[in-house]
Parts: structure tokens; C-alpha cells; sequence
């Protein structure tokens, strides 16, 4: 337990096996009983304002910063001696990179389904990991974004190769590519990702900066606040701006993964020029986001004793979110096997069974276990839903099981082209699996300072959804917070 | 139930049943049904030519394939409600049920199809691809599909599948309404046992369904052109059954508003999420179809990018202009406003130009397939066979469906949101 506990006013009188179930209407409770606008500010502000860092929080900082050491190790190497470091070659022009790019970028949009999507769809639970996943989807763009811009090899040239500026050799990108529209598409990404995350900061921030003790953090949080006092006005325009902001970043959740499936798809290669990709890379994405925000959140709450607000109901609707999208990816798998054969295209059929059979072919088998065979049988079961232990380890093999699904896409469909003798293998080199586990690292570290600097959890969010924040014969009806 | 909360709570009436009005619109819908079938027989009759009774087929083709939207889209969103939950879903359930209540008939429209399967499928009509090939009836790419494809595009194929989709489907639907029924006059268990029952079979339901309406769309709409191959075909076609589905939904359950029962647990609250999930199918149809246009479109891929040259050009540039307008333009910029979404009138309007949207798609869909008429989209008095066919279908099928909603309360009780739905409106929703 990091933090001290914080006892609930109220105590839960039976606080017996099943207290945490609604006894009207028999469904998991969104917040545990008895909590009060006190408690929930303490509980998550101490967090912050403490002045005794954890040694676990210690320990996971250092390791994380010695894995970004090792990533820029790997970047500087890079730099140096360019891409012939890395494995690519002909055929595998694209390889790690694109990869991890694709793979990063998938998850940051869990953060943005959550934090826009369900807000419009007015589903209350959202409000407990809302914050700390958005904050996933801004470092995963950051990790994601390293890739474009190093897989240049010549960053400093970066911004003339990806950006159109008018310069005095009239040399402009193609506009017709997609990888020009990434360019794009991320930048909103995460513009937008940024304004929405720090506007649902600012009421937290004002009571960030009531609650510290030291100067010197009441005045960074006053600064950050933006004058916020709470008023009527505030909380008005707090509101409007937080659903135009959803309405904006609602059609990102589907447009960023959707340009960057035609990355793939517009290309005429078998194995990527097929017309399903657009919406089975945002089920992809979105599955591989929500295994991602399971895999934060299991330990987190753990180890900062957030039992009471990330609930079993959060864990178990996540776990459906997961059964839902990853269904659809595995129609999307199906959809690709059924048309390699319908097409009569013997390409197509070609490039299927090597993808299956040929000497590659484990990559694909590892993907069908991890995202398909081992969740999707076992999601159905209630029971193994809210079991945290399997949980974890579900979200660790989805998120294993995304990474491959991009990996077999980029690298089996190229490995083997349609002239025999220009066949080839690829086998990823030190430098490779360095720059991957650095940007694990520097994504684990950004999130470590994120979790003891601001408030993973929007208080203010929380107390709105206690039933003492209702009006009166609202909160009469009111069985469960939240709902 | 809405007695203990007190404050201004409305109150179920307590005749459910469906409102005299109903039988006025089966008759009306009987009457349409019977005009346009003496219009089709009229211009089978006078206008005889080798293509007339193909003709007859295409367009009934046509009518069977959007009165199964609304059947089978019915019951796909039936169990999407069921699902989800929410107070929209308590609201149009009852409609729904009526719709999916309809398989029966559309499986009687599906016979034709399937007896004349050979004049309508390229590929049943050709026993030997080799023969055909060097008689010139059709080219090298359209044999080879043909011979390849057999294994999985045969007559007895087609009659099995087909068969086997109607008898899933018809198992959810009749476990759907009879457990629905089962739920309203049932006091031994609480409302919250019959909503685990309901999620538990809608979910494992609507897997069921996207892998047989993809196989359903493939067989009867996709392999119209045996050569061409499209992975998100099942998919875009799911979406707008879903399209059509609500549309149609949205418009009973707004017919029906204007009379008791249903009036009393109306609300434009409702109203309004039901023109939020409107928008977004538009939305995701159209993200659908451009995808798979503009992925087809950069590869100009020989194989591929044929069905959409005979879908586009030689006058079929106004009709895709209409599609676009219909399915998306209109709808779209309509739906943005919250005034039109809160107004029965207008949502109305906006459902019957999805209606007429969802005509003009699958006649896009089917008919530029022949060989008479792809490239060259002309007028011709057979032409209006497509016109003529699924309007008295969808007529037929309007009747039967008034009759199957006067079967039951229009009203499903023993709902956990039937309390909530009887609650007065917030000023501020």
C-alpha cells in the first residue's frame, strides 16, 4: 500500500463477500459504497501531494529511465551509421519500425474511445480511468511517433522529406500517399489528444493546488489551473468545451488507424491491398488500447489501493470492450483466409499459405493464439472476466498477440514477393529489439512521472458521480453511483 | 411501478394493445401492394420481350433483399438493444420484434430466387466454364472464376446455405419473441434474471449473425458477378441492413407515438438517441463504401476495379451521384441538427430518405451486373420492373408486418428501464 488509507465516513455495514454487488439490481457497482466527496479528493490528491515517494514508484522509474538510456544508445547508433543497422533489407523493406509504429499508435486509442467516445455515449464508468488512459494514448503517440521520424535516419532532414513546405526547389511529397496523410492524421491525433487531456485537467489542477501544502506546488498547479475557482461560469464552459472536444476527437478514433491501414491497403501487394483493413486496424486497435489500459490498471490499483474507484465493473466492462473488438478482428482474419481462396487469384492464395505455412509461418500461429484462440473462448466466461490474475495475463497476451498481428502483416506479406528469386527472410538485429524495448521504456517512464505528478483519476469526475452530488429525488432513484 | 417515485411520473395505460390506426396502414399497404403488382403485370404483358420475366426476377431480387434488411436487420438490432441496454432500445423493441416476426414471408420471397437461381447467377446458368469460354458467352477471367469458384458456387450449395441461414436466423428470432412474451406476464423472476437471459443469447446471437449475413450477402448479391472479391463486402453490407433497419424502425415507432399506448412512454429524449444512432450508421456507411472505393481505386487493380467501371460510367455517374446524395449528403447534414433529431415530423423525413436511400443502393448493387445494362444505364420499359417489383413487395411485406405488431402489447413490461422511460424529460437532456 502506497498511500494511507483513507476510511470512508460512512462505513459499509455488511462488508461481506458480495458488497461490492448492487443488491436491486444485482450488477457490479461502478464505485464502492460509503465514499464521500472528502475521500475520494484525499484518497487521489495524496497520492500526488505526498511527500514520501514510493520505493516500488522508485524503482520502476529507474529501470525505466535505464531502459531510455539503452533506446538512445540504440537512436545515437542509428544517427550515426543509418538504417543499415536495422534489419530491413529487399525484400523486408519495412520492418521493426513500422511495426512498433502501428503497434503504439493502436493503443493510444483506447484513450481516445474512452475519453470521447463513451463520453457521448454517456457511459459514467469511463470517469475512473479516463484520465490515466488518455495520458497512455499521448505517450503511446510519443513512442509512436519517434518511428517516422528515426526511421529517416536523417531526422534534421525529417521535416522536408514528411511536411510540405514551400522550398526553393519546389520539391513537394505525394499527396496521393497515405504515408503523407499519416503525417496528418497523427499531428491532429495528437493535438487534439493533448487540448482534451489538459482541459479535463484543469478542475483537478484547482483543487490539486487547494490541497498542497508547499509553496512551491500550489504555485505550478495555480499556473496550470488557469485561474480555475469552480464557479458556475467555469463548470459551464468546462462542460461545453469537454463534449466539442469528444464530438472532434470521436471521428480520430476511427480516422487515424483508418489512414494508416491504407498505408497498407492502397499498396497492390496480396496480403495488404484488401479492402477490410480500414475498419478490422481499428477493432485491432482499439482491442490492443483496452488490453493496454488493463495492463496499467490492474497494478496501479493494487499498488495505490484504488480498489474502491477502478471496481471489478470497470475491469469486467473492459473485458467485454475486449471480447467485442477482438471478435471483430477475428472476423477480419477470417474475412482475409475465406477471400485468399474466393478471389481465384493465385497470388492471393499464395500469399496466404506462405503466410500460414511457409517458413514464417509461426509468426502467424503465435498472433492466432494470442489474440484469438486464447482470449475469445475464454472472455465469454463471467467468471474468468473477474478474475484479476487472468485478466492481467489475458491483456499481456493480447497485447503480445497485436504486436505480431502487424509484425506478420508488414514482414510475411513482403518476405516472399512475386519473383521467386528475389525471395528472402527476415531476422530482426540487436539494434531492432533495442530501439523496441526503448520506446517500452520511455513510455513506462513518462507514465511513472504522469502518476506522481497529476491526478490519474479526475476527482472531479468521481464526486459527480457519488449519489450525494444528485438532486434530491435523482438521488432517491439513485441505487448506484454512476449509473 | 412509477407510483412509489410520486413526482409527476406518467402512467402505463392500461390497454397495451396497438392502436386501431394499425389496421388502417396494413389495409393502406395491402392497397400498394396490390397497384404496383398490377403495374409489374401490366408491363410484363405489354412490353414482351426475351428479358421481361428476367427483368421480373432482378427486381424481385431487389425487394427481397431490402425486405430482408428489415427482418433480419431487425432482429440483428433486436439483440444489439438487448445488449446494450438503455431506454431507446425499451422503445423500439416491441416494433423490432414485429419486423423479425417477418422471416417467414421473406423466406417465401426467397424461393423464386432460388428455383430460378440459373436465371439470375452467371455462374449457375454456365455448366461448362471450357464451352461457354470457346462459344464466346463468356470471357477467359469469368471461366476461370467460374471453374475455381464451383466448389462453393453451386446450385445445391446455394439451396443449402440458404436454408441453413433461414432456419439460424428463424431459431433466434422465434427464441427472441417467445422469451419476450414469456418476460411480460412472468412475476417469479425479477426483470434483471430475463435481462442476463437476453444478453447472454443476443450476444453470442450477433456473432452468429455477422458470419451468416456475410455468407448471405456473398451468395446472393456479391456472386451476381462471379469474378469480383471484396473483403469488407459482408461487412458494408451488415452496416447498411442496419442502416435500413433503423430507418424503418424509427419510422413505425414514430407512426405509432401518436396514440396510446406507446405515447405514454414517448419521449423526444429518446427520440433524440435514436437520431444520434441514425447519424452514426450513416456515418459508418459511408466510411465503409468511400474505404472500399478508394482502396479499389488506387490499386486500378484489372480485377477489382471492373465492378466499379460498370457501376460508374455510361450513365450510372447519376445514379451513384443519387447514392451518394441520399445515403450520405442529405442524411448527414440533416442529422446534424438536434432540431431535426427532436422533431417527429422532420426525423420522419429523414428516415424515409434513408428508406429510399437503402432502394437506390441495392438497385446500384444489383443491377449493373447484367450484361444488358452495366456500362450503359438506359431506360427501357423493363427498366421499371425495379421499380414496380419491390415496391409491392415491400408493400406485401409492410401488411404482414402491421398484422404480426398487433399480435402483442406495444408496450414490453417487466423492464428495468420502464420506470426511467415514464419519468418526465429533463429540460436540459
Amino acid at each position: 500500500m502506497a498511500t494511507n488509507d483513507v476510511s470512508p465516513q460512512d462505513p459499509v455495514t455488511n462488508p461481506g463477500k458480495n458488497w461490492m454487488i448492487d443488491p436491486k439490481t444485482g450488477e457490479l457497482r461502478v464505485l464502492a459504497p460509503g465514499q464521500t466527496f472528502r475521500s475520494v479528493t484525499e484518497k487521489i490528491a495524496r497520492i500526488v501531494l505526498t511527500s514520501q515517494t514510493p520505493l516500488g514508484w522508485l524503482f520502476g522509474f529507474v529501470m525505466a529511465g535505464g531502459l531510455i538510456a539503452m533506446l538512445l544508445t540504440a537512436v545515437a547508433w542509428l544517427f550515426l551509421k543509418g538504417t543499415g543497422i536495422w534489419a530491413i533489407t529487399m525484400p523486408v523493406a519495412w520492418g521493426f519500425a513500422i511495426v512498433n509504429f502501428v503497434w503504439w499508435i493502436g493503443i493510444g486509442h483506447a484513450g481516445t474511445l474512452i475519453s470521447a467516445i463513451l463520453l457521448l455515449f454517456k457511459q459514467g464508468w469511463r470517469n475512473s480511468i479516463n484520465r490515466f488512459a488518455e495520458a497512455m494514448t499521448l505517450f503511446a503517440v510519443v513512442c509512436a511517433g519517434m518511428f517516422p521520424i528515426i526511421h529517416t535516419g536523417r531526422p534534421w532532414l525529417a521535416i522536408y522529406w514528411l511536411f510540405p513546405y514551400p522550398n526553393t526547389m519546389n520539391v513537394w511529397p505525394q499527396f496521393r500517399s497515405p504515408l503523407m496523410w499519416d503525417v496528418f492524421a497523427v499531428s491532429t491525433y495528437a493535438t487534439i489528444s493533448v487540448v482534451f487531456w489538459y482541459i479535463g485537467l484543469i478542475p483537478d489542477l484547482g483543487t490539486m493546488r487547494d490541497q498542497a501544502k508547499s509553496k512551491f506546488a500550489k504555485y505550478i498547479y495555480g499556473q496550470m489551473s488557469l485561474g480555475w475557482r469552480g464557479s458556475a461560469r467555469h463548470w459551464m464552459r468546462y462542460e461545453s468545451a469537454s463534449l466539442l472536444l469528444a464530438g472532434l476527437a470521436t471521428p480520430l478514433v476511427l480516422s487515424v488507424h483508418t489512414v494508416i491501414s491504407f498505408d497498407f491497403a492502397v499498396a497492390v501487394l496480396p496480403g495488404w491491398h484488401t479492402t477490410i483493413f480500414p475498419p478490422y486496424f481499428v477493432a485491432g486497435a482499439i482491442y490492443s488500447g483496452f488490453a493496454m489500459v488493463l495492463t496499467l490498471a490492474i497494478p496501479i490499483r493494487k499498488f495505490y489501493g484504488l480498489e474502491d474507484i477502478i471496481t471489478m465493473r470497470h475491469l469486467d466492462n473492459m473485458a467485454k470492450v475486449m471480447l467485442a473488438t477482438g471478435s471483430i478482428v477475428a472476423y477480419g482474419y477470417g474475412m482475409e483466409v475465406v477471400m485468399a481462396w474466393y478471389s481465384a487469384s493465385r497470388w492471393e492464395y499464395f500469399m496466404f499459405w506462405n503466410r500460414m505455412f511457409g517458413p514464417m509461418g509461426w509468426a502467424y500461429w503465435v498472433l492466432i493464439a494470442c489474440n484469438i484462440v486464447t482470449p475469445l473462448t475464454t472472455l465469454w466466461s463471467r467468471k474468468l472476466r473477474q478474475n484479476i490474475a487472468y485478466l492481467f495475463a489475458i491483456s499481456l497476451i493480447v497485447n503480445t498477440g497485436m504486436w505480431f498481428e502487424r509484425f506478420v502483416i508488414v514482414v510475411t506479406s513482403l518476405y516472399r514477393d512475386f519473383l521467386p528469386s528475389s525471395w528472402g527472410t527476415y531476422r530482426a538485429t540487436r539494434w531492432d529489439y533495442m530501439t523496441y524495448v526503448g520506446t517500452l521504456g520511455l513510455f513506462t517512464f513518462l507514465f511513472f512521472l504522469f502518476i506522481r505528478l497529476l491526478p490519474m483519476i479526475p476527482m472531479s469526475e468521481i464526486r459527480m458521480m457519488l449519489p450525494q452530488a444528485k438532486v434530491k429525488h435523482e438521488a432517491e432513484l439513485q441505487t448506484e453511483a454512476g449509473d | 411501478m412509477s407510483n412509489e417515485h410520486g413526482h409527476h411520473a406518467k402512467h402505463l395505460p392500461a390497454d397495451l394493445s396497438a392502436p386501431a390506426s394499425v389496421a388502417r396502414w396494413r389495409n393502406r399497404a395491402l392497397l400498394v401492394a396490390l397497384v404496383f403488382a398490377l403495374l409489374a403485370a401490366a408491363d410484363f404483358y405489354l412490353h414482351p420481350s426475351d428479358l421481361s420475366l428476367d427483368y421480373v426476377l432482378r427486381g424481385w431480387l431487389m425487394g427481397l433483399i431490402v425486405c430482408f434488411s428489415f427482418a433480419v436487420g431487425g432482429m440483428a438490432l433486436l439483440m444489439v438493444q438487448h445488449v446494450s441496454g438503455g431506454k431507446w432500445g425499451l422503445l423500439i423493441r416491441r416494433p423490432l420484434e414485429a419486423m423479425s416476426r417477418t422471416l417467414p414471408l421473406v423466406f417465401l420471397m426467397f424461393l423464386p430466387v432460388a428455383i430460378c437461381v440459373k436465371r439470375l447467377y452467371l455462374w449457375a446458368r454456365i455448366s461448362n466454364p471450357e464451352e461457354a469460354l470457346h462459344a464466346g458467352i463468356i470471357n477467359a477471367i469469368q471461366a476461370h472464376a467460374i471453374a475455381y469458384k464451383r466448389p462453393f458456387l453451386n446450385i445445391e450449395g446455394f439451396w443449402i446455405r440458404g436454408i441453413a441461414y433461414f432456419a439460424i436466423w428463424g431459431t433466434f428470432i422465434f427464441i427472441l419473441n417467445r422469451w419476450s412474451r414469456q418476460r411480460d406476464t412472468d412475476t417469479q423472476h425479477g426483470n434483471w434474471y430475463w435481462q442476463k437471459r437476453f444478453e447472454n443469447l443476443s450476444g453470442a446471437g450477433l456473432l452468429i449473425y455477422s458470419i451468416t449475413l456475410t455468407g448471405a450477402s456473398i451468395d446472393w448479391v456479391m456472386s451476381l458477378d462471379p469474378t469480383w472479391y471484396s473483403s469488407v463486402y459482408g461487412l458494408l453490407f451488415l452496416v447498411a441492413q442496419g442502416y435500413a433497419a433503423l430507418a424503418m424502425v424509427i419510422l413505425i415507432t414514430l407512426a405509432l407515438s401518436q396514440d396510446e399506448p406507446l405515447k405514454s412512454i414517448f419521449r423526444t429524449t429518446e427520440q433524440h438517441d435514436l437520431g444520434k444512432l441514425c447519424f452514426a450508421f450513416v456515418m459508418l456507411n459511408i466510411y465503409i463504401a468511400f474505404s472500399q472505393y478508394l482502396i479499389i481505386w488506387s490499386g486500378n487493380l484489372p480485377e477489382e476495379i471492373r465492378w466499379y467501371m460498370d457501376r460508374i460510367t455510361g450513365g450510372w455517374g447519376y445514379v451513384i451521384g443519387l447514392d451518394f446524395a441520399f445515403h450520405w449528403l442529405l442524411p448527414f447534414t440533416l442529422l446534424l441538427s438536434r432540431d431535426i433529431k427532436r422533431n417527429k415530423r422532420r426525423l420522419a423525413a429523414v428516415c424515409c430518405i434513408m428508406l429510399f436511400a437503402r432502394f437506390l443502393d441495392t438497385f446500384w448493387l444489383i443491377a449493373p451486373n447484367f450484361a444488358d445494362i452495366h456500362h450503359n444505364f438506359h431506360f427501357s420499359a423493363e427498366l421499371l420492373q425495379y421499380i414496380f417489383v419491390p415496391a409491392a413487395m415491400t408493400g406485401l411485406w409492410v401488411a404482414y408486418m402491421t398484422h404480426q405488431l398487433r399480435q402483442r402489447p406495444v408496450v414490453a413490461i417487466n423492464d428495468p428501464h420502464l420506470s426511467e422511460i415514464l419519468e418526465p424529460e429533463h429540460a436540459h437532456a
